[in-house]
């Protein structure tokens, strides 16, 4: 018993190191169940509430670009209205009703962003209260952001087009040909499609856009364009894609709510 | 004295945490390398303090950095064996008659090349531990590799470099 407590005592260094990192492992690997602890999310509303702070400063900072992004946004709109004005039966009166709409944009704001890792996370300070719940999509001005993984009251977290984990269906503009499109962890200018067959007609410079499948984002939200693409093995193209949006002088976007989305949902979950 | 220097440690701790999360988090070179100055606090702790303090130290800086960074436990685990390996290292690199008491790891006392030295190897053991587990698997060695190398350098360069400006005393 002595030499024991002996050899606990002359290790016991080694046994706290060992302790100390077996906690660190078990956070690493339970990695998505830490993202959902109650701990955390009160933590997300102080680690919230001190980015808010400090953004402010930086967001000044890059006012004129943001300025003018925004309006080069108001012209492709406008010129997007003028191109329907003309269609429109100004004769019938116009009735809004109950899903009339089906997609709605709230604007948010991000108070912290990650970039150079290789699981990002973005911080928006639209929360549960504003309606943002899990599986929203996310959008800039300038196209994909993320989805939206998990919120509490007043913010969300996204998990943007640049973290590993992410996934999506998108599609080429010109050839509906949707694939799978991902993070390989390597730059944040960059994306990768996968799973767009062999026979599929590819130029570089192709946009690609969102499928529309996953009832997160609305068919034809600009993805990126192709740089590069090589066979793989045959049967698949693998696709090099420069993204739209600008993550790391990322400030405002927008939250895209589906109304139609659970109904979609159930009636998939019932034919299956 | 010794109140003091617990008072000075906690303080530094705080400070380090937050201007690790709140601005050198933002600045990015290429898109790649952020300087992890945090460990600066690690480097700094006194030669007397019991190894179990420091592995505590450790894992606590470890686990702030993770809360804010919204990373699990990858921070923790580096840290944590960087505290672990600290006493061994400077062990190695101790000068022909040991450390001197009172005295402290610091440029002032030890020199600019033996603590570019300690700094250096710190700093690559931590960063070889943090990457490698983010990426989580040997598919990109050579890169992450890369990445190792590239951080530490710009790590190790800003946390010299803040003795000579910021962190004088």
């Amino acid at each position: 018993m002595r030499t024991l407590l002996r050899l606990i005592q002359k290790y016991s260094n080694l046994l706290l190191f060992l302790f100390l990192e077996a906690i660190a492992i078990v956070l690493i690997v339970r990695g998505s169940y830490y993202q959902q602890s109650r701990f955390i999310q009160m933590n997300r509303q102080v680690t919230g509430f001190l980015y808010d702070r400090v953004d402010g400063v930086r967001e000044y900072l890059t006012l004129r670009k943001v300025n003018q992004r925004l309006v080069e946004e108001n012209s492709r709109l406008k010129n997007r209205l003028e191109l329907f004005s003309g269609q429109l039966d100004t004769t019938r009166v116009l009735r809004v009703e109950k899903g009339a709409y089906r997609y709605y944009y709230l604007p948010a704001r991000i108070v912290h962003n990650s970039v150079y890792k290789q699981y990002n996370y973005i911080t928006i300070d639209k929360g549960k209260k504003d309606g943002v719940f899990r599986d929203m999509g996310v959008v800039s001005e300038q196209g994909l952001v993320g989805i939206v993984l998990e919120s509490s009251n007043h913010f969300a977290t996204v998990i943007p087009a640049i973290n590993r984990d992410f996934r999506l269906s998108a599609k080429i503009l010109s050839s509906n040909f949707a694939g799978i499109l991902y993070w390989d962890g390597d730059s944040p200018l960059y994306a990768r499609l996968s799973e767009i067959p062999f026979h599929a007609e590819l130029t570089v410079g192709d946009t690609i856009v969102t499928s529309g499948y996953s009832a997160i984002f609305p068919d034809g939200i600009g993805v990126g364009t192709i740089d590069a693409f090589s066979l793989e093995r045959g049967n698949f193209y693998d696709i090099r894609v420069k993204l739209f949006t600008e993550f790391q002088s990322l400030f405002h976007v927008n939250v895209i709510r589906n109304y139609l989305r659970e109904e979609q949902l159930q009636l998939e979950e019932n034919t299956r | 004295m010794n109140m003091g220097i617990i008072a000075r440690n906690i303080f530094r701790f705080i400070v380090l945490v937050l201007l690790q999360v709140l601005v050198l988090d933002n600045v990015m070179i290429n898109g790649y390398m952020v300087p992890y100055v945090y460990l600066l606090f690690l480097l700094l702790m006194p030669f007397e303090t019991p190894r179990w303090l420091q592995l505590v130290a450790g894992f606590l800086l470890g686990l702030s950095v993770d809360l804010f960074e919204n990373t699990p436990g990858m921070h923790t685990a580096a840290t944590v064996l960087v505290a672990f390996l600290r006493p061994h290292l400077l062990n190695l690199f101790a000068p022909r008659d040991g450390y001197e008491p009172e005295t402290f790891p610091r440029v002032r006392y030890y020199g600019f090349y033996w603590f570019l030295k300690y700094t250096l190897a710190v700093v690559m053991i931590h960063h070889f531990a943090l990457f490698y587990l983010e990426v989580f698997q040997l598919k990109d060695f050579f890169s992450t590799l890369l990445r190792v190398f590239l951080s530490s350098i710009l790590s190790a360069a800003t946390i010299v470099l803040s003795q000579f400006f910021v962190f004088r005393e």
